[in-house]
């Protein structure tokens, strides 16, 4: 399968159709296996504005992306979220059911970068971290508690909201 | 006693496999299993070697931009992953599983079936691994996947999953194969081979398969709590919640060491074998080689450690494995002494076998003397993780192991085919391969001690580490010419190489007895043993037995110290079952990497599979 690379990564999507359409069957497993799922891509993001719409390409490179995702979980606990969004938090504050569930990606990108009142994430948080905490956010429908827990263990060590003693 | 025509005749019905693709399925046959097992381990050489080298190209200049840091992380963790765990170990266990029975004069294994269900599981974990990098699911953590890198948290997706259950099926392979080679030389050797007759070959496949059998569950223990951690959260390798990382590394390495010796010590086999036979007299020093053997057998479980001293360990622990690792040189030196003067006492016949023994013990030497260096816990905390410790393991391995491996296959490739490979372009493939070898890696110590860190994709100009670099892919670029002239060579040998005979070379051992390439019954009578060279007792034609069955499959059962004969044992025809159970095994691995309910429900056509494969095939007997 073609790696993208630097170049865009949408068009490297497209890439794979035309390069692969004379092996259905190689199509048929990168359906399968949901193409670019695991993909890597370490470059210029494209992620450099807020999510124009729905149908935004962009939206599917990080909704479709182990990766991405799992970067979000990460900035999650960074910038602290989980000290409200934990679970049985009241309200939509709740991690196990809040205003994530069905609503779509610039809504919940627009909550988390506007809807902060004084905190105003959308001007201290960078784009693309943006981006990645909303495919967490809206993702969090298949994490469990207990995976949740475990990742959280995991990067404790990191710097982390309540651990973060300023830049070293 | 010269067998007749209908011996032969009735032998071959008995043996036979079915014709066409049902055979291929259903075959028992240890020798098309460890065909099929060496061309498999043989192809993905040749993938990971093209791996190995698109490295070498990324890393000829200075901020090359053929790979990205992902791509050569997928690149590195593939070509280890493959050659540690798809080639090294199979193809060594592939050598023993066409050779033992051979050397034994055995018409098959003890357990036929058995070798069946290690090939079709090991072809699983193939194909899990490449097709898995076919959709970009390639693991990219290099061949040891340390937690917490590869835990929930830092390693997302499914490519370190897909990496810990690869290991799981060779695994798995490997244990099926080892216990099959350790049951067929301890209870199956011909009348007249007690241990202490028993060639060097066989004591070297009897020990790497007792280690394999000891030290494959560490592994397959640790990948499977690293892939709990990842499904179901359990917390093993997770500091904060008590679990420990650093259980993570001692017990891959429990495996981790042993292995490399599970796949030196058959080398040592090999080159044993083809030492005596090149050097026109008995092995040099036969029982200090075999008690050399022994002893790497169990020192390598005492030095695991020297993979882990830059983890932080108590001083007396770096001390005490610092020692171990030191003592291993001395058995290995013994050997390599012995072999010295088994050619220097003997009249050396160089043919292409012994010269891959001769670039083995060179080569191998050098990458056992970077191995005392590195065995220092105080040196080591400055070369590991550097490409000194590259260029090492690449001499001890390529060096030590598949040098070797070459040597044996030009040296049996006659017995398999029935054809002579070309001696001048097995010459040709030698130097190639050998000169390319060292031209590429040797480089490597250098840059190492320059400081230039191992697994990474690229360095700035400036370093000092330019030139080097060119010389090691000029060098990568000519060994894997030399590879391609050997695969060439054998290729075209197939179908051209000139008539060979049963023993080409004048071999000591039983192998050399009958036809080339070898019926699917071996020989045609249980030979008698009385000395370590049996085809060596001056001139006289080798005695054997009868009373073997050649209207239906069996085989002889000795004893395991004095190999007397106890009795006759049925042995298993072809059956489609190990495929099936072989199908049943991979469904369930492969689904257990998404859901834990895997395990339970994959459990039941397992035990379908294996009920099918055990079911009676005769009456029981009343009382008995």
């Amino acid at each position: 399968m073609a790696r993208s690379g630097l170049g865009s990564p949408d068009q490297a999507v497209e890439g794979h159709v035309a390069q692969w359409r004379p092996g259905r069957v190689m199509v048929l497993a990168c359906l399968i296996s949901a193409c670019g799922k695991e993909a890597r891509d370490i470059g210029p993001t494209v992620a450099q504005t807020a999510p124009v719409g729905k149908k935004d390409p962009r939206i599917a490179l990080f909704q479709g992306n182990v990766w991405q995702i799992a970067q979000g979980g990460r900035y999650f606990q960074y910038y602290g979220c989980a000290g409200c969004h934990h679970d049985g938090a009241p309200g939509t504050r709740d991690l196990a059911d809040g205003l994530r569930r069905g609503a779509d990606f610039p809504a919940v990108f627009a909550s988390i970068a506007h809807g902060h009142g004084d905190r105003s994430y959308a001007t201290r948080i960078p784009d693309e971290q943006l981006w990645q905490l909303t495919a967490y956010v809206r993702d969090l429908e298949r994490h469990t508690p207990q995976k949740r827990r475990r990742q959280m263990l995991d990067q404790r060590s990191e710097p982390q909201a309540a651990t973060w003693r300023g830049p070293q | 006693m010269r067998p007749d025509q209908d011996r032969l005749d009735r032998l071959s019905l008995t043996w036979r496999d079915p014709p066409g693709l049902w055979g291929f399925l259903t075959t028992v046959d240890h020798k098309r299993i460890a065909a099929r097992y060496i061309v498999t381990a043989l192809l993905l050489m040749f993938l990971a070697g093209m791996l190995a080298l698109d490295m070498r190209w990324q890393l000829s200049t200075p901020e090359n931009v053929r790979m990205g840091p992902q791509l050569y992380n997928e690149s590195f963790s593939l070509h280890g992953s493959t050659m540690l765990f798809l080639v090294s170990v199979p193809v060594m266990e592939a050598m023993a599983l066409w050779l033992v029975p051979l050397m034994l004069g055995q018409r098959n294994m003890a357990f036929p079936r058995l070798g069946a269900f290690s090939y079709w599981l090991y072809l699983g974990g193939v194909l899990t691994l490449w097709i898995s990098h076919a959709l970009d699911i390639t693991p990219d953590l290099g061949w040891f996947e340390y937690p917490p890198l590869s835990g929930p948290a830092y390693a997302p997706g499914h490519r370190a999953d897909i990496w810990a259950q690869m290991i799981t099926f060779t695994e798995v392979a490997a244990l099926a194969a080892s216990v099959n080679v350790a049951a067929t030389i301890l209870k199956m050797r011909p009348p007249g081979m007690t241990l202490a007759r028993m060639p060097v070959f066989l004591w070297a496949m009897l020990v790497a398969s007792i280690m394999t059998i000891l030290s494959m569950p560490a592994i397959m223990l640790v990948t499977s709590m690293l892939i709990a951690d990842r499904l179901v959260s359990t917390h093993f390798f997770s500091p904060a919640s008590g679990g420990d990382v650093l259980l993570f590394q001692h017990l891959f390495w429990f495996f981790g060491h042993p292995e490399v010796y599970i796949i030196f010590v058959p080398a040592t086999g090999f080159v044993s074998a083809i030492v005596e036979t090149f050097s026109r007299r008995p092995l040099f020093g036969h029982s200090v080689i075999v008690l050399a053997i022994l002893s790497i057998g169990a020192l390598a479980f005492g030095l695991w450690v020297h993979h882990m001293f830059a983890v932080g360990l108590p001083r007396l622990g770096n001390n005490f494995y610092t020692a171990a690792s030191m003592a291993i040189a001395l058995p290995a030196g013994l050997q390599i002494f012995c072999w010295i003067a088994t050619m220097w006492s003997g009249r050396p016949w160089l043919a292409t076998p012994m010269l891959w023994v001769i670039g083995f013990v060179t080569t191998f030497v050098i990458g056992g003397l970077s191995g005392v260096m590195t065995a220092s816990a105080a040196l080591d905390l400055q070369l590991t993780d550097s490409y000194f410790i590259v260029a090492h393991f690449h001499y001890v391995l390529v060096g030590g192991a598949m040098f070797p491996l070459f040597g044996a296959f030009c040296y049996w490739y006659p017995k398999a085919t029935g054809r002579m490979m070309s001696e001048r372009w097995g010459r040709i493939a030698f130097a190639l391969i050998v000169g390319g070898f060292n031209l590429g890696f040797f480089p490597m110590h250098l840059l190492g001690l320059m400081g230039m860190p191992r697994r990474v994709y690229t360095y700035p100009a400036g370093m000092g580490w330019e030139g080097l670099n060119q010389v090691a892919t000029l060098g990568s670029v000519v060994a894997v010419a030399g590879g391609l002239v050997f695969v060439a060579n054998a290729l075209v040998s197939y179908w051209r190489g000139a008539p060979s005979g049963g023993d080409p070379w004048g071999g000591s051992t039983l192998e050399w007895a009958g036809e080339a390439p070898a019926p699917s019954w071996n020989l045609a009578y249980t030979p008698m043993v009385d000395g370590l060279t049996p085809m060596w007792n001056g001139g006289r034609p080798l005695r054997v037995a009868d009373g073997v069955a050649i209207a239906r499959r069996e085989v002889l059962i000795t004893s395991v110290t004095d190999a007397d004969p106890l009795y006759r044992q049925k042995s298993a025809s072809p059956s489609i079952w190990p495929l099936l159970s072989a199908l049943a095994v991979s469904a369930m691995f492969i689904a257990s990497i998404f859901t834990p309910w895997a395990i339970v429900v994959g459990a039941v056509p397992i035990g379908a599979a294996l009920t099918g494969w055990f079911w009676p095939q005769r009456p029981r007997r009343s009382g008995a």
